[in-house]
This record gives structure tokens, sequence and C-alpha cells, in this order.
């Protein structure tokens, strides 16, 4: 297992330089530059030029590009160029935030998705199937900023039960062990931090989870009807197996591949931020910062984000990877 | 484990569900749509910074609540000598910064000295200045500003190159606001940073900002001036969509706020506990000739456009309540405006014939680019032909809600007297680096808002040519024009600048040099319970406010 994690690790070295090429010449590639963003619309062309030159905007792109990699080579992200802000400083401010409102709510979308796509495959073409799958089909199409201005103005202003304005009220101050605030507040024992920070994430993880939901649910119901229609199932409900054993034990076993995989690459996708929600529910996390960043072109937030979201992407198929071996027997013999 | 399962998540949902924390009444909240870029006032552009840093940061005068007029305040008094070259401030003393240290000529000195001068340490090579590079017309020997010295522990005296009438106006705005040097020099180039924020003299002082979250601020205890309002802690709650910040206001969670939807104006004035204030216009929309255009050189032809646009229609379909038609460079609202300028009457006939004695009986559809030579001057050298042109802006401003809707129905409005537009626009950014290199060959819109309430703002920053032809003005070159708004620059009695300024936007309505849509105010939200915000389009100084929202 080790060796096949060395290798895979080896592997992927060229997928993040080929990133990095990526990323850098695309945003290179948007005209204009970070100038206005800095000197406002009052700059001069002096000005601009000044600003190129502190910056190095006004060297050739190779080697913008090399000394972007050299310094990344040592672990500096840089500065932002506008406000001249330390990037992994504030990576670590926001990296959590958007992890914890991802994971929660890919953690309701799988364990809400996964029963729904099961019961819809047992009860097939039945007036239940027919609503679960419309429902999902209308968490897929629903847009998120229609959903979450929604559920803002029906739970948070109408009804006043839960808060839709960041990570948590103002008056509460939870010193940063993690950057998750729920656990955070539960390491230190602050119950009503704890609270106040699970009020919060209650809409936009609702808002989130809507679309990875709908999937999951939709791929788990079409990969159990191909496995229950399989010759080991007929064979399992012969011999007298309980119809419950029969479809968790053998069934869903079968399907997890998919599923897992489909799980996997919606954390990847969450995890690197979300722009809509994050905007909506004002989220200080890395989707609607990197979005920022793209529109001010302040270079090297874009780049290192976009870099670190695609390292997410590989840790997380990794996990996938090793997750099969558990899943499948068959994987594991072949590793 | 069943039951314990239910019973964590029955616990989780009633904390979640418990009330938010109640407001305490001397707390304001003001929702921003966006998140500082730096507390340092010389070093920003922006908007939210200054909202941020005005509630704590003074400069020698101030803004007399919802007026652009100027009140002693960190200078007590000053004079000038004859010759408008030199200025003798006197520094209020017993001031101290929030850090303790006191506050007299010396530190206003080293402000000053800081912003213009490259070689001082703490100019630092990152920082931008712009605003010091714009008010004094450059750093070092380029300022207007030859020195600042303290000449007595709370005497500060500039001497500048030459006479200039706006000196005096530009230290009331933010940006001039002085900053503790002790504070400045302790942090370097983090100074202005979420984990420093800034060491000022204001009202209150800095407390947290967590970046795209909130700021906090609280009030100073030595401040050394009474204020009026009742608010001992200030809140900047960062929620950058416009509908949510509308939520969160009328949920209570934020007191006030700006960047409203137009159909939220109306749930606002339907809802008793909620209140809308205006902000005075003092911006302008206007729309450009390029005059390396050839079509566009010909004054009929531009007197033409002019003419063929309904201004009164425009600013009834796209504006929110409060903008009104503009004819003029300077707006109403601030001295220096011309009223006897007459409005462009909407007159397409008159437009159709004024685009035939120039040549043009059926319009046109192309545009003839001709070049500039080494001096920067026009020349008659023809480049090119392209579509005659309509440049829209590509993002929302105060003065303009919908770039592309106002430039399509200005396209339409040429399409009714022959000219047919092409419309294009092109990303923000590069956008205002086609207009300063003035390559926004066609017509287009841009726009301004007042940094500083002199009509030299308005007028002079544009028209000023020096020897050149300014490329970012669209080529517009006028020697009489230009020459009148230098005397105004340097000439130091509001009451003899006030005609020269008017006569400037008269020369300009002549010329047709520019044309004029709308000024706009801005609409802000608030709960009805919150009293004594006086709206500014400078300053808002959150001081006054009365929180009676219990």
């Amino acid at each position: 297992m080790s060796r096949y994690l060395f290798r895979r690790s080896l592997e992927a070295i060229p997928t993040l330089l080929g990133t990095s090429v990526l990323i850098f010449a695309l945003i290179h590639m948007i005209p204009g530059d970070a100038t206005n963003a800095i000197l406002g619309e009052r700059a001069t062309e002096e000005a601009a030029a000044r600003i190129r030159a502190i910056y190095g905007l006004d060297k050739p792109l190779t080697e913008q590009y090399f000394i972007w990699m050299g310094n990344l080579a040592r672990g500096d992200f840089g500065e932002t160029i506008r406000g001249g802000i330390p990037i992994s400083l504030e990576l670590s401010r926001r990296f959590p935030a958007t992890a914890e409102l991802a994971l929660i709510a890919l953690f309701l979308a799988t364990i809400i998705g996964v029963p729904i796509g099961i019961i819809s495959s047992i009860n097939r073409n039945t007036l239940l199937d027919a609503v679960s799958m419309f429902g999902a089909l209308l968490g897929v199409s629903i847009p998120i900023f229609v959903l979450g201005l929604l559920l803002i103005f029906i739970f948070g202003v109408g009804l006043e039960w839960l808060d839709f304005v960041g990570r948590i009220d103002n008056d509460i101050s939870i010193p940063t062990i993690t950057g998750f605030y729920l656990v955070d507040s539960l390491l230190q024992g602050n119950l009503r931090a704890f609270g106040n920070a699970a009020g919060h994430l209650i809409l936009p993880a609702l808002t989130l989870m809507t679309v990875p939901l709908a999937t999951t649910a939709r791929i788990t119901r079409s990969t159990m009807l191909e496995v229950l229609g399989q010759d080991y199932i007929r064979t399992a409900h012969a011999k007298g197996l309980a119809r419950r054993a029969v479809i968790v034990s053998h069934g869903l076993r079968s399907a997890m591949l998919p599923i897992i995989t489909i799980v996997g690459l919606q954390m990847g996708g969450l995890l690197s931020g979300a722009v809509l929600t994050e905007t909506i529910f004002a989220w200080p996390g890395v989707g609607k910062w990197l979005f920022d960043s793209i529109v001010a072109r302040d270079y090297p937030i874009v780049q290192s984000v976009t870099l670190l979201v695609a390292g997410i992407y590989i840790v997380v198929n990794y996990l996938v990877d090793i997750l099969y071996a558990f899943a499948d027997p068959r994987v594991r013999v072949a590793n | 484990m069943k039951r314990v399962i239910s019973g964590v998540l029955f616990a989780v949902m009633l904390l979640a569900i418990a009330p938010a924390y109640a407001q305490d009444g001397t707390t304001f909240t003001w929702g921003t749509f966006g998140n500082p870029v730096s507390l340092d006032s010389m070093n920003t552009t922006d908007g939210i910074s200054f909202r941020v840093i005005t509630q704590g940061c003074e400069g020698l005068l101030r803004f007399d609540k919802g007026t652009t007029n100027t009140l002693p305040n960190l200078a007590t008094s000053w004079e000038t000598s004859e010759d408008g070259l030199t200025w003798v401030f006197q520094i209020r003393e017993g001031v101290s910064f929030h850090d303790g240290t006191p506050l007299n000529a010396e530190a206003v000195a080293w402000n000053f000295n800081r912003w213009g001068n490259t070689d001082h340490p703490e100019h630092f090579e990152e920082f931008i200045f712009t605003y010091y590079e714009y008010f004094y017309g450059g750093f070092d020997d380029e300022s207007v500003i030859a020195s600042v010295e303290a000449t007595g522990e709370y005497e500060v005296t500039f001497t500048l190159s030459e006479a200039n009438g706006v000196f005096l106006t530009n230290m009331s705005p933010t940006m001039t606001s002085i900053h503790s040097p002790t504070a400045v020099k302790e942090h370097g180039t983090a100074y202005g940073d979420p984990e420093v924020g800034y060491v000022c003299t204001g009202p209150y002082q800095f407390v947290e900002w967590l970046p795209d979250q909130r700021v906090v601020l609280e009030s100073n205890p030595n401040y050394w001036r009474e204020t009026e309002g009742n608010v001992d802690r200030v809140v900047f709650q960062v929620i950058p969509d416009n509908a949510a910040r509308f939520a969160a206001l009328r949920a209570g969670q934020i007191d006030g706020t700006e960047q409203i939807n137009v159909e939220d104006l109306d749930a606002i004035e339907m809802d008793d506990s909620l209140a809308i204030q205006m902000r005075p216009p003092l911006n302008i929309l206007y729309v450009a000739f390029n005059f390396r255009v050839v079509e566009l050189q010909d004054a009929r032809v531009r007197r033409a456009i002019s003419m063929a646009f309904d201004r009164e229609a425009i600013v009834e379909a796209f504006y929110p309540p409060g903008a009104v038609v503009a004819k003029t460079q300077v707006p109403p609202s601030l001295w220096g405006f011309n009223d006897d300028i007459p409005f462009e009457a909407y007159d397409p006939d008159g437009a159709r014939a004024l685009l035939a004695e120039a040549g043009y009986p059926d319009g046109f559809s192309t545009m003839t680019i001709v070049g500039v030579d080494e001096d920067g001057n026009v020349t008659e050298e023809v480049i090119e032909q392209r579509p005659f042109t309509i440049w829209y802006q590509p993002v929302v401003r105060p003065y303009n809600p919908d770039g592309q809707a106002i430039g399509e129905a200005m396209a339409s409005y040429l399409a009714d007297i022959g000219i047919e537009a092409t419309l294009e626009t092109r990303d923000w950014g590069e956008f205002l680096q086609l207009g300063r290199q003035g390559e926004l060959f066609g017509i287009y819109q841009l726009g301004w808002s007042a940094d500083t309430p002199d009509p030299d703002n308005f007028t002079g920053t544009f028209f000023i040519n020096t020897d050149n032809p300014l490329p970012r003005s669209g080529w517009y070159q006028n020697p009489e024009l230009d020459a009148l708004l230098k005397t105004a620059r340097a000439t130091s009695s509001q009451e003899a600048r006030e005609p020269m300024y008017q006569q400037a936007d008269q020369i300009l309505y002549d010329d047709v040099a520019r044309l004029w849509i709308a000024h706009t105010g801005v609409p802000l939200g608030f709960r009805s319970c919150i009293e004594g915000y006086y709206a500014n389009p400078m300053a808002e100084y959150y001081s006054t406010v009365v929180n009676n929202c219990g």
C-alpha cells in the first residue's frame, strides 16, 4: 500500500506542474492587469507602469512564471497584489470556512441522497420513485441563488429561525485551533458558539447540498437498479436472506464504487469553493475570494488557490482510490 | 443508540435556532457589499476602505454633516500668504492618537512628507499613495507642495511651488487623514492590514478586521470632541449580495446599507420599520467624443448626436429615484455650477438637419480614425476605417446603473437620425486603460464621482491639457479652456474661481466637447430606529448616529 501511495504521489507532480503552466497562461491571457484594481480609476499610465515594475508584471511571462515557481518551492505563496496580505495567512482563514461548509453539505447530501436512491430503486416505477426522482431533478435544476434567497427570506427574515450572515454572530469569538468553528467550539467546550455556528451553517449547507444530493440519489438509483438485476442477488433471495440484508450487504456493497466516485468528485468541486453560496450567505471562503481575484487580476491569489484546488482534487482522488480498495476486494488484490 | 443520536440532533437544533444575539442599543452595523483593501488612507482608492477609515481617522478639516462645507478639525485655524504660496495651520492641542502618542505639528508634517517624498523611509515602495499624486500633481519635485515643516509645536507651514485653489479643500477628504507616525513606523508595510488596522485620532478606534466578514471599531474613550450620537461600537458587516444584504436589513441584522436593488426600494417605502435616505448626487455620467475620429471633429455632428438623445427618458427608464438629467460637467449641488446653460432638447429632426448640413444627409455607419504625432497632437493621417462604435461601461457605478441598457438606448436614438452604431465594451480594467490611452474610438460612456468638493475635481481633472491634448479626454484640446482652468486652479478665492468654472462649462457646452447624461443620488436603506445619519457624498460620520433600536 505504501509503495502504491508513493507511486501515486510521484504521479501528482507532473499534474500539478501542468496545472501551474495552464493557469498561469490562462490568467495572463485575459486582457488587463492588476494595476487598475490597485490604483483605481484615477490611475495615470505612469503610475500603472510603476506598479507593474514593483510587482514584476513588466518582466517576460516565462521569467514571472519561474519566479512564482521558485517562491512556491520555498513554500512562499506570496502576497496579494491588492492589499499586500500574505496569501498563506488568508488561505488559513478561508479554506477552513469553505471546507467546513463543503463537508457538512456533502455529508448531508450523501446520508440523504444514498437512501433516496436505494428507496427509489427498490420501489422502481412507483409513485415514491417518481416523487424522489422529480425532487432530484428539481435539486439539479433550481438555480443556487434562487434557492439561497428563498431560504433566507423564509427561514431568516420571515420565520426568524436561522441566521444567514457569515459563519457566526459578531459577539461570539472562537479562538482558532482548526479553523472549523464546529470543531473549535466543541474543543473549547463553548456550546453557545457551537449552536450559533451550527445555526449559521444550516441554510448555506442546505443550499449547497442540493446539487450533490440530487446527483448522488440519481447515481445510486441507477447503479442499484443494475446491481439488483444480477444473478447473485436472485441467489441471495433464493437462499432465504432477509430483503434488507440482500439490499444492503449484497446490493449496496456492489453499487458503492460509482457512488464513491461521484461523491469524491463532488467533494473536490465543493472544496474548491462555492462562489454563489458563499456570496449569498456572506461566507468568507475560498470561492468568492478566487472569483474576486480573477476580476481584479490578482495573479498570486488566482495562481496559488487554483494550484491548491488541483492538489485537493489529487488528494481526494487518492482517498477515493483507497476507499475503492475497502469497498471492492478485487481492487485490493490488483494492488 | 438511536435515542442518543436523536437527542444530540435535537440539542443541536435547539442551539441552532436559539435567537440571534440581540444587538445592544449602542452598536451600529453597516452592511457593506465588499471588503476594504487597506486601512491606510493613502494606500487605497476604494470607497469601502474610505468609509471605515472615515470613522476613526481625521484630517485637518472635515465636512459639516450632510453638506460639502468644511469645518476646522485637527487644524483650529489657518492663514495663507497673499501670493497663496504659504499656508500656516494651527494644530489642535490636547489631541492624542489611539496609541496615546500626541498629535502635534511634527506628526502632521511627517504624514505629508511620508506621502510626498519617495525617499522617506515609510514611503513604502509597494504602497500606492495615488491620491497624493493626484491631489498635488506628483511626488518629490513634481508635487505642488514644495515643503511641509513643523514651525512650532502646534504650527505647520506648507510652502507651495505654485498657488493652488484646491489646496485647502483637499485637507478635508478621508485620503489626507493624519495617522500616528509611531504606529506606521512600528508596523511598517503591515500598517493598514487586517492585523493592524489604523491608529489615528478619530472617534472610533480599530478593534478587528476579518477579511470578507467584518470590521469592528469601538469608541475612542479619549476623543477630543463631544459627539452627538450614542453609538459606541461600529460593525461593518460584509454581505456581497444585494438581495441578501437587503434581507439582513429587514431581519434587523444590519442597521443600514447601500447598493439596494431598485425593486427593493419600493419594499422599503412600504415597510414602516425601514427608511430611505438619499445621498446627494455629486457625480456625472458623461458621453465623450474621441477627436481622432474625423466625423466627430465636426461640431455639427457632435451637436446632432447630443440632440438625438432623450436624456429625460434615459434617466426615467434606467435610474433610481434621486437621479437628475445633467447639462454640465459640474453637478448642480456643487458651487461653480452654471445654471444658465440650457438643457439639450431632444430634437431628432433638428439633429438630422444638422447632420445633413455637415455633409451626412443619410447619416453614417463607419468612422475614419486618424493618427497622432510624437507630441500627442492629432494629425490628418488616416489610420483606418471602422464601424462607428458606442462604448458602454461594463460595470455598475452609482452614476451608471446599467451601461449596456443605456448604450442600447443610445444606439437606437442614433439609428433614428441615421447613424448606425455598433455597441462594444471590454473588461473594466481594459476599458479604463483604453480610455487613458485615448483608444476608445467612437463615443464612450464614462463617469466621475467627486474626490473633493471642488469644481476643479470635475473640470480641471479632464481639461487642463498642459501642452498637448490628453488622450484620456478623447484628445479634445482647447487652449482657451486650458488657460482658464489653470488660472482657476491657481486662484485662492472661491468667489473669484466660481465664474471661471461656470465659464468653463459654457465653453464645453458651446464646443460640444462632451455630452452629459445624469447626476445620480445614491439611496441608502436604514432601520427606522436609526437617527442622526447624515448622507453625504464626501464622507459620512457615524459619530452622529443615534441608535434607538433597543
